[in-house]
C-alpha cells in the first residue's frame, strides 16, 4: 500500500484514545456487550497493526454488522428511538474502526467521532458533560492532526498541543457563532428517549410515592427570584392537582375528563405586586411545570389548565427555563361551577366507612366549613400522629381508616390524602396538590435549589368567598417540616437520605464540602441560564440590543470579523516569522542575481549548480560573460572555498547590485540577434 | 606532482584498454582513492573484468580473481588450515582474499552465505578463520561484478550489503566510435589486453589520500548535502532514503572528486558528479513511483536546490 495512505501509529493511538473517550459517557445507557465490541475492535485492529491478524473479510463484516443490528434490537426491543439509535451508531463506530486501513477510513471515523460527541448532548447538557465533550473534541482533533504527521511512528503527546492550539484559535469563531448562528426549531422529531426513566412527580399518587421520592438528592429545579426570596414556609411549588380518587390512588384529571367549557382557567382578578422569578427545570420526561400559586407564565409556550397548573406542551427532555409571575394572595375560583363542585367532592362509593362517619360528625359539630378544617387539623395536631419517612405499609381494603385510627404514622401524602377524604366525605370541595415545598437557598447566587427530597403533597379546600385555600395537614403534624425542611424534621429518625450515604447533601456540616457543593451548583445555574437557556428569543433580544436591526450585513460582518480576529494575528505572525529563518546575505544576493537572469528568460533550475548555470548563461548571453563569470566565481569562492573575507562579500553584493542587464536592452538585443 | 596529473595519466592508461569509458574509469579511481569497494553491474562481456584488471595494474596492486559460482564456499575465499604431515601441525593456506585488489566476479551467482563471508571481510579489513583473526593486506579493495539481478540463477544482494559498496557503476555499451576502434584493433591483430603500466605507486596513493583529507567542505555545501539527504527521506517517491552511512559516503566521494580535480574545496558539481554512482544503489523507489534508483538520482539532481534560502 502507498505509504502516504497509511494511518501512522501515532494517529492510530490517538484514534483509540478518542474511541474510548467518546463511548465513556454513554456507558451507563449501553448494553454491556457494546463495550465488549469496543474492546474486541481495538484488540483486533492492534493485532492487524502488529501484523498478527488480518482485516476482517467481507462475510465477517456482514456478519458483524448484522449481529450489531440484532443485538441492539434484542437489547432495546426496538431500533427506533434515541437510545437504540445512539447505541447502534456507537456499535457501528467500533466496527468501522476494525476495518480502518487507509487515511480516508480514518477521516470517516473521526468526522463520525465529532458527531458522536454531539449525541451526548441529547441526554444531558450538564456543565461537566460539556467540559468532557470539549476534551473529546480535543482528542478527535488530535487524532486528525496526527493523521497528517506521517513521520511520527511513536506515540506523541506534542500532537495534542498542536491540536489544542488549533482549537484555541477557533474559540472566537465558536463564541460568535454561539451568539449569532440562527437557532432553528427542530426540523424533525424523534420518539426520543423511550427508555429514559421519568423523574420527579408522576401523574398519580398512591401512599408511599412521595416518601420514596424523598430518598433522592437530585435537583428538581432551581429558582431565581427577581427580588427578595420569600419565607421558606411560603414556598409551595405547585405542580400537580389530584382531583380523583379511585382504588386508593389519587390521579389528576386528563384532558378529556374536563368538559369543553371548563378547560380554560377562569380569569383571576389580580392585584398587587407579583413575585417574579425564573425557573430552570431539570429534564423530567414529563409535562408539568412548577410555580407558586397563583402563577402565570411569562414565557411563551407554557399552557395553563383550569386547576391553575402550568404545563409544557412537550415532555421536558432537557433543562427548561421559564419565567413566572405569581400573585400569592389573590383568591382563585371564587365561583365554583356545578361540574367542578361535583368532581371535587366525589369519593368512591364505599370503603373507609369509619372515616366518613368521623368526618360527618366533625362537620356537624363545627358548624362551618372553616371550623371543620380547623377541627381536622386540630385532630392531627393534638392526637399522637407521627410524621415519618417509614410509615409502614397499609395493605387493608380501608387504608385511610387504618391510617387514621390504627397506624397513625404517615408521610405527607397520607395526611393530605386522609384530609381531603374527610373534606369530601363532608361534602366540602377539596383536592390533593403535589409538588415541592421549600428548597435550599444558595447564598452564593441567591437561587433556591429544590431537590427531589423536597417533594411534598398538601391539600386545597374550596371555601365560600375565599375560593381555593391551601391547607397543609403535614404542618399540623410536623411544623418543623415546613419551617426547616425535611432534614430537620427527620433528624431524630435519622432517615434523611438514608439510601444515599455518599450524597454530598449529607455532609453539609463540613463547611468546605458544603461550600464546594454550593459553588458548583451556582456554576451550574449560571451555565443553565446563560448557555442552555439561550434560545432564539434571547438571541434576538441580545443581538437587537447590541446591533439594532439584525440584517444579513450585520450577520456577515460578525462572522467575518470573528475570523479576522484570529486570522489577522496569525497572518501577521507568519509575515514576521519569515525572517526567523535568516537567509545568508550570500544566498540572498545570489537569488537576486538569479531573479535578474530570470527576467531575461534564463531560469536556473533548483538543481542547477551556479557553475553550470553560469556556463549556460554565458552561452546564451556572451555579452555578459565577464560579469557572469565574475559573479559566479565570487559566489563559489564565498560559498564553497571557505573564503570568509568581508571585502569579497562586499564585492559580490556590489557586483550583483550593479548587475542590471535589463537596463542594457541594446546590448541584450544585440546578443539575441547574434 | 599534482593529483590531477597522476589521475589523468592513470585514466589514460586504463582508457587505452577500455575504450570510451573515461567517466567510469574516473569514478572507479575515485572510489578506490576514497578507500571504498566498487560494485560493477552489467551484462556479461561489457568489460568489467578488464576494468578491474587494468585498475590493479595502474595502481600496482597485487590482484586476484575469484569466479563466484553457486557451489563456492566461504573457505574457498578465505583460506583453510591443512594438516601438514611433515611437521605434524596445521598450516594455514590463505585463500584468494589475501590480496590487495580482489575481483569478485559475478558475486550474485553465489549463495548468500559466501557473499556475506566476503562482505564481512570488506567491512572489517580482516578475516577470522578457525578462531584466528588475520589482517588483510593494505590497501584492500574489492571490485565485485554482478549481472543484472533479473537474470536467472542469481542471488540478489540485499540492500544492507549493497550499502557496503561505496559505488556502483554500470559500464554500458561502448560508444559506436569506440566500438569501431575496438573492432579495428582486433582486426589489425594488435595486442588485446596488454598489461598497463603502473602510474601510481604506494607513496603517491598515500599522497592522494592526504590531499583528500585536506579538502574543505563549506557550510553551504553541507547544507546542500543535507537538503539532498532530507529530500530522499521526505519525498513520497522514495521508499528508503539515504542512510547516514550513505550520506557520509557521498561526502567522502565528493571530497575525493574535488581532490582529483586539484581543488581544495568541494563544490556542488562534485556532489552531483558522484551522486549517481554513490546513491543510486542505496535508494529504493516507493511502490507508486515508476522509475528506478537512477531516475531517483535524476530527481535529486534536478529538484533539490543547490542554493539555500
Amino acid at each position: 500500500m502507498n505509504v502516504l495512505q497509511q494511518v501512522p501509529r501515532n494517529a492510530l493511538m490517538w484514534i483509540i484514545i478518542s474511541l474510548f473517550a467518546l463511548v465513556a459517557p454513554h456507558i451507563g445507557r449501553l448494553p454491556i456487550w457494546v463495550l465488549a465490541v469496543y474492546v474486541i475492535a481495538v484488540v483486533w485492529r492492534l493485532q492487524v497493526h502488529r501484523g498478527r491478524w488480518s482485516f476482517p473479510g467481507r462475510w465477517v463484516k456482514v456478519a458483524m454488522t448484522t449481529s450489531g443490528f440484532v443485538g441492539i434490537y434484542a437489547s432495546y426491543g426496538t431500533l427506533v428511538g434515541l437510545e437504540p439509535t445512539v447505541a447502534l451508531l456507537l456499535t457501528a463506530f467500533a466496527l468501522k474502526f476494525i476495518e480502518l486501513s487507509q487515511r480516508k477510513d480514518a477521516y470517516v471515523l473521526l468526522f463520525l467521532g465529532y458527531f458522536i460527541c454531539i449525541t451526548e448532548f441529547l441526554f444531558s447538557q450538564d456543565l461537566l458533560i460539556t467540559l468532557y465533550s470539549v476534551i473529546n473534541v480535543l482528542l478527535v482533533t488530535t487524532a486528525l492532526v496526527a493523521l497528517h504527521q506521517p513521520g511520527l511512528d511513536q506515540f506523541n503527546r506534542g500532537t495534542m498541543r498542536l491540536a489544542g492550539v488549533m482549537l484555541l484559535q477557533a474559540v472566537p469563531l465558536m463564541v460568535v457563532l454561539f451568539f449569532v448562528f440562527p437557532r432553528f426549531g427542530p426540523l424533525w422529531t424523534v420518539p426520543i428517549k423511550s427508555h429514559a426513566a421519568k423523574t420527579g412527580m408522576s401523574d398519580f399518587m398512591k401512599p408511599g410515592d412521595v416518601a420514596s421520592l424523598s430518598q433522592s438528592d437530585e435537583v428538581a429545579f432551581r429558582v431565581k427570584f427577581d427580588g427578595e426570596i420569600p419565607e421558606k414556609s411560603a414556598l409551595y411549588w405547585r405542580g400537580l392537582v389530584f382531583s380523583r380518587l379511585e382504588q386508593d390512588v389519587w390521579s389528576g384529571l386528563g384532558y378529556y375528563d374536563v368538559p369543553l367549557e371548563e378547560q380554560r382557567p377562569d380569569e383571576v382578578a389580580i392585584s398587587g405586586q407579583p413575585l417574579r422569578y425564573s425557573v430552570i427545570m431539570e429534564s423530567t420526561q414529563q409535562n408539568w411545570l412548577y410555580g407558586l400559586r397563583y402563577a402565570r407564565a411569562r414565557s411563551p409556550g407554557v399552557m395553563h389548565s383550569s386547576d391553575f397548573r402550568m404545563m409544557s406542551p412537550a415532555p421536558l427532555e432537557s433543562e427548561y427555563l421559564y419565567r413566572v409571575e405569581s400573585w400569592t394572595d389573590v383568591p382563585v375560583d371564587l365561583d365554583l361551577s356545578d361540574w367542578r363542585r361535583k368532581t371535587e367532592t366525589k369519593l368512591p362509593p364505599q370503603g373507609n366507612n369509619r372515616t366518613r362517619e368521623l368526618a360527618l360528625e366533625l362537620r356537624e359539630s363545627a358548624g362551618s366549613d372553616e371550623a371543620f378544617v380547623e377541627q381536622v387539623l386540630e385532630k392531627f395536631n393534638s392526637e399522637d400522629y407521627v410524621y415519618t419517612l417509614q410509615p409502614g405499609r397499609l395493605t387493608g381494603s380501608n387504608p385511610i381508616d387504618d391510617f387514621l385510627f390504627q397506624a397513625r404514622r404517615g408521610f405527607c401524602e397520607h395526611y393530605a390524602s386522609a384530609f381531603v377524604f374527610m373534606m369530601r366525605a363532608a361534602d366540602v370541595p377539596a383536592r390533593v396538590v403535589a409538588g415541592y415545598q421549600g428548597g435550599e437557598i444558595n447564598p452564593l447566587n441567591k437561587t433556591v435549589i429544590v431537590h427531589q427530597f423536597d417533594a411534598h403533597a398538601w391539600a386545597e379546600v374550596w371555601l365560600e368567598n375565599r375560593g381555593w385555600v391551601r391547607v397543609d395537614p403535614t404542618s399540623a403534624v410536623s411544623p418543623l417540616r415546613i419551617e426547616m425542611g425535611l432534614e430537620e424534621a427527620m433528624a431524630s429518625e435519622g432517615s434523611f437520605l438514608a439510601a444515599a450515604p455518599l450524597s454530598p447533601l449529607r455532609y453539609r456540616s463540613i463547611p468546605l464540602l458544603n461550600q464546594l457543593r454550593l459553588r458548583y451548583d451556582a456554576l451550574t445555574y449560571r451555565w443553565q441560564s446563560w448557555v442552555v437557556g439561550f434560545d432564539s428569543e434571547q438571541q434576538f433580544d441580545l443581538l437587537h440590543t447590541l446591533f439594532g436591526e439584525i440584517s444579513t450585513r450585520v450577520f456577515a460582518t460578525l462572522l467575518l470579523g470573528s475570523w479576522a480576529l484570529v486570522l489577522v494575528p496569525v497572518a501577521i505572525s507568519l509575515f514576521f516569522k519569515r525572517d526567523t529563518y535568516p537567509v545568508s546575505p550570500l544566498d540572498k544576493y545570489y537569488r537576486l542575481f538569479c531573479d535578474r537572469m530570470a527576467e531575461l528568460g534564463l531560469i536556473r533550475g533548483p538543481g542547477e549548480t551556479p557553475g553550470h548555470f553560469a556556463q549556460r548563461a554565458v552561452e546564451a548571453l556572451p555579452g555578459f560573460a565577464d560579469e557572469l563569470r565574475r559573479i559566479t566565481g565570487l559566489y563559489n569562492d564565498l560559498a564553497y572555498a571557505g573564503v570568509k573575507d568581508k571585502d569579497e562579500l562586499a564585492q559580490f553584493t556590489r557586483a550583483v547590485s550593479r548587475f542590471r542587464p535589463d537596463r542594457r536592452r541594446g546590448l541584450l538585443e544585440e546578443d539575441t540577434t547574434l | 606532482m599534482q593529483v590531477r596529473g597522476l589521475v589523468d595519466s592513470a585514466v589514460n592508461e586504463v582508457g587505452n584498454i577500455l575504450l570510451g569509458k573515461e567517466p567510469q574509469i574516473r569514478l572507479a579511481l575515485c572510489c578506490l582513492f576514497a578507500r571504498g569497494h566498487l560494485l560493477l553491474e552489467d551484462l556479461p562481456g561489457m568489460g568489467k573484468t578488464t576494468l578491474s584488471h587494468a585498475l590493479a595494474a595502474v595502481l600496482g596492486l597485487s590482484w586476484k580473481r575469484v569466479q563466484f559460482t553457486s557451489d563456492l564456499l566461504p573457505a574457498d575465499i578465505l583460506g583453510v588450515s591443512v594438516f601438514d604431515a611433515s611437521d605434524a601441525s596445521f598450516t594455514f593456506h590463505p585463500g584468494p582474499i589475501f590480496t590487495q585488489l580482489l575481483l569478485a566476479d559475478e558475486i550474485n551467482r553465489t549463495t548468500p552465505r559466501t557473499q556475506s563471508a566476503l562482505l564481512e571481510a570488506m567491512a572489517e579489513g580482516q578475516v577470522t578463520v578457525e578462531g584466528e583473526t588475520r589482517q588483510l593486506p593494505q590497501p584492500f579493495f574489492v571490485i565485485a561484478t554482478q549481472n543484472p539481478v533479473h537474470q536467472s540463477g542469481t542471488y540478489p544482494l540485499p540492500e544492507s550489503q549493497l550499502d557496503r559498496f561505496l559505488m556502483r557503476l554500470e559500464l554500458g555499451y561502448p560508444h559506436p566510435q569506440a566500438e569501431r576502434q575496438m573492432f579495428e584493433r582486433r582486426h589489425s591483430g594488435a595486442m588485446e589486453i596488454q598489461n598497463p603500466r603502473q602510474c601510481i605507486d604506494m607513496g603517491q596513493l598515500e599522497m592522494i589520500r592526504v590531499a583528500v583529507s585536506k579538502v574543505h567542505a563549506s557550510e553551504n555545501l553541507i547544507d546542500y548535502l543535507q537538503r539532498l539527504v532530507a529530500y530522499t527521506r521526505q519525498s513520497p517517491e522514495f521508499e528508503v532514503g539515504l542512510s547516514p552511512r550513505g550520506a557520509l559516503a557521498l561526502l567522502d566521494c565528493a571530497k575525493t572528486w574535488a581532490a582529483m580535480n586539484n581543488r581544495g574545496h568541494v563544490v556542488p558539481e562534485d556532489i552531483q558528479a558522484v551522486l549517481p554512482a554513490v546513491a543510486a544503489h542505496r535508494l529504493v523507489p516507493s511502490g507508486d513511483y515508476a522509475g528506478d534508483g537512477d531516475a531517483l538520482v535524476d530527481l535529486l539532481r534536478r529538484d533539490v536546490d543547490v542554493v539555500g534560502r
